[in-house]
């Protein structure tokens, strides 16, 4: 070994006095205290808005008081409706996660992979498509179903998709993914030896499944339920779609209508939004309980093989039940936008003549779209990009650092999950109206929405993959001699490539799509696209609709697939 | 070679919220030094050895390697990892796996600014000392197990470091390749003539690698020294028990048939056991310490006076290089190790000997 006479580090007296790196103080303490900033300010402002019992246009408010909450009982047809779907849908929802779960974790079931991976594109094709297409297929005078039943000769249309239960189920379609993903995770991670140990005892399979199998999954499965059931108190677009043009309202789209109406009464709609803030957020606490505090050693962090039951030819029936979800919540939709944007009025029995394609013409010259389009992708390219950088440092502050306070830290960011979106830019408006920068209206309010209310998505994807990471691979570096950002900067953003490609691809994804919190934040000025598809909706005709909806979904994909391929030659090119 | 500076803990105390993982304790490894920190899992040991990385954060107390202070609850100081100036081997061995081994060895060296001229040359020195030379090129992801331990092992003496650390590095090998591994690190400790702490569970590898061990129980040291003393000389039942199995004799000291540093222990069912105090104080009751392997065994019985006993074999083990024998003696049965293959029947009545020199007086509880 060479000898090196130099000392190693600097000499000792020059820096001792120094307590701690203080790079990673500064920038840690930055973040955090943004994030803390982004997320608590409109809370606070949602907030004092419910209790303001004075003249609404003084601000600061005169007066605080209950008044508001006083009046929520007359609302109560509202409350019922909200209810009633979020049962509903959160009951359907989990039959089809924990049936097709079950089918793909458990059976040999034809091209489990295959249907594995496309359980996920529900995700992508968002309530807002589903509930568009659904609309085409399943509204009681003109939905192509209907025509097709009444064609046959009926006289009553099949179903109405607008009704309580059509809106719940085209919720349900898409939250089942979701519901799938949880479920099937806690099927995942059950040790098969816990079965097997029953059945060599000389139980038998039935006894096995209903002593041993069930109840080991069931705190998995109740968190998933209490989970779907907060996401669909909050969830706005479908009944947005479906449900308020015949008046139907849920507490979602009853905020956004009193917001929006001549005069609004923001006040009462705070109350509201404060009331389903209240409940979403009591059951996000228990889900977040029941999964952490879980005495059961199924999940134990180990990926098991679980058994696989040969089910014989029963095998393909349950091929077709995983394929008729994925068509009701993928295909079928999809098909049908594509189908109804190529015809000048859809119709299920489309003539030659009635084929065009202005719709898509006309949707590309339309200023309006245009620039929505464009401000919808800047927005989701910044979003992303700043947001990656910001829940990454998050992230790695909760998982990593030894920071004081970032116990609490991970409870404010995570707070946004347990906030609907429409009620965080209800907050956000509010508060960004008496703030002194005239952010109000532009684009960077709406970049700060999304940075705002995507915080928990970035952060959960990223420390996803951190606490994967040995801590020692970084421990290693800092006793190596290097800096806190040459550490950053070798080892532990290498490392993360991964999780950072999926932060900011989800992000993208989702700020594009975003509706909850752009159709009450945007401008005359700065408009984005999605919320410009449900105006279109209610506004011009569905068919337009439907091709601007389609133009979205392609864009969208071109743009995840131009940044996959760019990310991949430059991890190959070592860059 | 910058001399190696000695390493002085005094007074340490580290907690996990309230629960106190550590202390209060105090130690000193020599310059040039190996000392193993040795102990059951949770006895704080790493957690030690990792305060002394600055990868844990002490409540209170001092450490300093060298002339420099590292920790000072008192004074408020904690010098970041980063600018203490020593080496770690992770018992995950922590190879990062996005660069080529050659990356990884050189990491230290481009860290301290060196040229691509000397990362180079340096870093080949360090792959030639674990034998890895050939592998430079190789991404880290493509190792075994032991391979990715030599390119660990290189990593932290790239740099040529004053001070290593190692936590567990043998533990995730296979036996063989550990007690290859063992002699190699012992040697290589050697010749860097580097101040080292060494954490393991293993007592063969504290026996065979250290200059000085400490014995750790509850974050506690309950014996330090040298392996032969640690091995010979266990302080209490616990060190005794849990350095090599031994098999322990408690009972009435009889003041009148000691000698000096020569004792008797009378037990409880009559036997009187000679051992050596070890100058440790005598009180009413004691309790000896046998090893295993210092028990005899025979059909005749031994010349001499003291330490033979009848005793009947219960039960006995071939176990490959040893036979364990369980020894029914009185009403207690203690367990000896013998070289050899000579095979027991049960129930054969046997001549049981031990040395007096090997009956060590352990200190009371």
């Amino acid at each position: 070994m060479e000898c090196d006479d130099r000392p190693l580090v600097p000499v000792a007296a020059t820096i001792e006095k120094r307590p701690g790196a203080p790079a990673q103080k500064l920038v840690g303490a930055a973040v955090a205290l943004l994030a803390a900033a982004f997320v608590l300010y409109p809370v606070y402002y949602l907030f004092q808005a419910a209790f303001d019992v004075g003249d609404p246009n003084v601000r600061p408010p005169e007066a605080y008081g209950l008044d508001n909450f006083a009046l929520l009982p007359n609302y109560s047809e509202i409350m019922l409706n909200t209810l009633g779907v979020a049962v509903a849908a959160t009951v359907m929802a989990l039959v089809f996660g924990f049936v097709i779960a079950w089918i793909l974790t458990r059976t040999n079931v034809p091209m489990r992979a295959a249907l594995e991976q496309l359980m996920a594109v529900p995700y992508y094709v968002t309530p807002l498509l589903g509930a568009l297409a659904w609309a085409l297929l399943g509204s009681p005078e003109s939905g192509f179903i209907n025509q097709l039943w009444r064609a046959a000769g009926a006289k009553e249309a099949l179903f109405d998709v607008t009704g309580p239960i059509g809106i719940a189920w085209v919720m349900a379609l898409f939250e089942g993914s979701v519901a799938f993903v949880m479920i099937s995770a806690v099927m995942k991670s059950m040790d098969p030896s816990l079965e097997e140990a029953s059945q060599v005892i000389g139980a038998s399979r039935l006894r096995t499944m209903i002593r041993i199998t069930l109840p080991l999954v069931a705190p998995g499965v109740l968190g998933a339920a209490i989970y779907v059931f907060a996401e669909m108190l909050g969830s706005f677009s479908a009944a947005l779609v479906l449900g308020s043009p015949n008046r139907f309202y849920v507490i979602t789209t009853a905020i956004y209508q009193l917001v929006s109406q001549y005069p609004p009464r923001l006040p009462l709609a705070a109350a509201m939004g404060v009331s389903l803030f209240a409940v979403m957020f009591a059951m996000i606490f228990l889900y977040r309980r029941i999964t952490a505090g879980r005495s059961y050693v199924t999940v134990s962090g180990k990926a098991f093989r679980p058994r696989v039951m040969d089910v014989g030819t029963l095998r393909w029936v349950l091929f077709a039940v995983c394929a008729v979800y994925l068509i009701m919540s993928v295909f079928l939709p999809m098909a049908t936008l594509l189908f109804a944007s190529v015809q000048r009025l859809a119709t299920v029995f489309p003539k030659p003549s009635n084929l065009t394609l202005e719709h898509y013409t006309t949707a590309l010259s339309l200023n309006a779209v245009r620039s929505a389009m464009g401000n919808s992708l800047l927005l989701g390219f910044l979003t992303a990009t700043i947001g990656i950088v910001l829940t990454g440092l998050l992230a790695w502050i909760i998982q990593r650092s030894r920071l004081p306070g970032r116990n609490v830290l991970e409870y404010i960011v995570m707070f946004p999950q347990a906030v609907p979106r429409l009620v965080f830019a209800f907050g956000m408006m509010w508060a960004w109206l008496v703030f002194p920068l005239p952010v109000y209206g532009t684009l960077w309010i709406l970049l700060i929405a999304y940075l705002t209310v995507f915080l928990p998505l970035g952060v959960r994807t990223i420390s996803g993959v951190l606490v994967q990471l040995d801590k020692s691979l970084e421990e290693c570096g800092e006793v190596c001699g290097a800096s806190w950002f040459y550490r950053m900067r070798t080892i532990t953003m290498p490392l993360l490539r991964p999780g950072l490609i999926a932060a900011w691809l989800l992000i993208f994804v989702a700020s594009v799509r975003e509706l909850g919190a752009s159709i009450l934040l945007m401008g005359p000025n700065s408009k984005v696209l999605t919320p410009a598809i449900v105006e279109a909706f209610f506004s011009s005709s569905s068919e337009l609709t439907a091709a601007m909806a389609l133009i979205q979904t392609v864009v969208v994909g071109a743009v995840m697939l131009v940044f996959l391929t760019v990310s991949r030659r430059a991890a190959r090119h070592g860059a | 070679m910058l001399a190696s500076p000695h390493i002085e803990v005094t007074d340490l105390v580290i907690r996990y919220g309230n629960i106190a993982a550590v202390g209060p304790i105090s130690f000193a490894a020599e310059a040039g030094k190996q000392l193993t920190l040795l102990g059951p899992s949770g006895c704080g040991k790493t957690t030690t050895l990792r305060a002394v990385a600055g990868l844990e954060q002490p409540v209170s107390g001092r450490i300093r390697i060298g002339d420099r202070t590292m920790f000072d609850g008192k004074a408020g100081i904690n010098m970041p990892t980063e600018q203490r100036g020593l080496s770690m081997v992770f018992q995950s061995y922590a190879i990062w796996p996005h660069m080529t081994v050659f990356d990884n060895v050189a990491y230290g060296l481009r860290v301290r600014g060196k040229s691509a001229g000397e990362v180079k040359e340096l870093v080949g020195h360090a792959l030639d000392l674990v034998q890895m030379s050939a592998y430079g090129g190789r991404s880290a992801s493509q190792l075994s197990g032991g391979q990715q331990q030599r390119v660990a092992l290189a990593r932290a003496c790239a740099f040529s470091p004053t001070v290593l650390l190692f936590d567990e590095p043998l533990s995730n090998l296979d036996a063989k390749l550990r007690g290859d591994m063992r002699i190699e690190l012992r040697e290589l400790q050697h010749r860097l003539g580097v101040t080292s702490l060494y954490v393991t569970h293993d007592l063969e590898e504290a026996l065979a690698m250290s200059d000085t061990i400490l014995v750790m129980k509850g974050g506690q040291i309950e014996q330090a020294g040298p392996p032969a003393e640690i091995y010979n000389f266990p302080r209490t039942e616990f060190v005794a028990d849990f350095v090599g199995s031994a098999n322990l004799i408690r009972g009435r000291v009889r003041g009148d048939l000691a000698t000096g540093d020569a004792i008797a222990v009378e037990t409880r069912g009559g036997q009187i056991v000679y051992g050596t105090a070890h100058g440790r104080a005598t009180a009413g009751e004691a309790c000896l310490s046998v090893r295993a392997v210092h028990f005899s065994l025979g059909r005749e019985r031994p010349a001499g006076e003291r330490n033979i006993w009848q005793a009947a074999v219960h039960r006995s083990v071939f176990l490959g290089d040893l036979t364990q024998v369980h020894v029914t003696w009185g009403d207690r049965e203690v367990v000896v190790r013998q070289s050899g293959m000579q095979l027991w029947e049960d129930a054969q009545p046997v001549w049981l000997s031990v040395d007096p020199r090997h009956c060590v007086l352990l200190e009371p509880n």
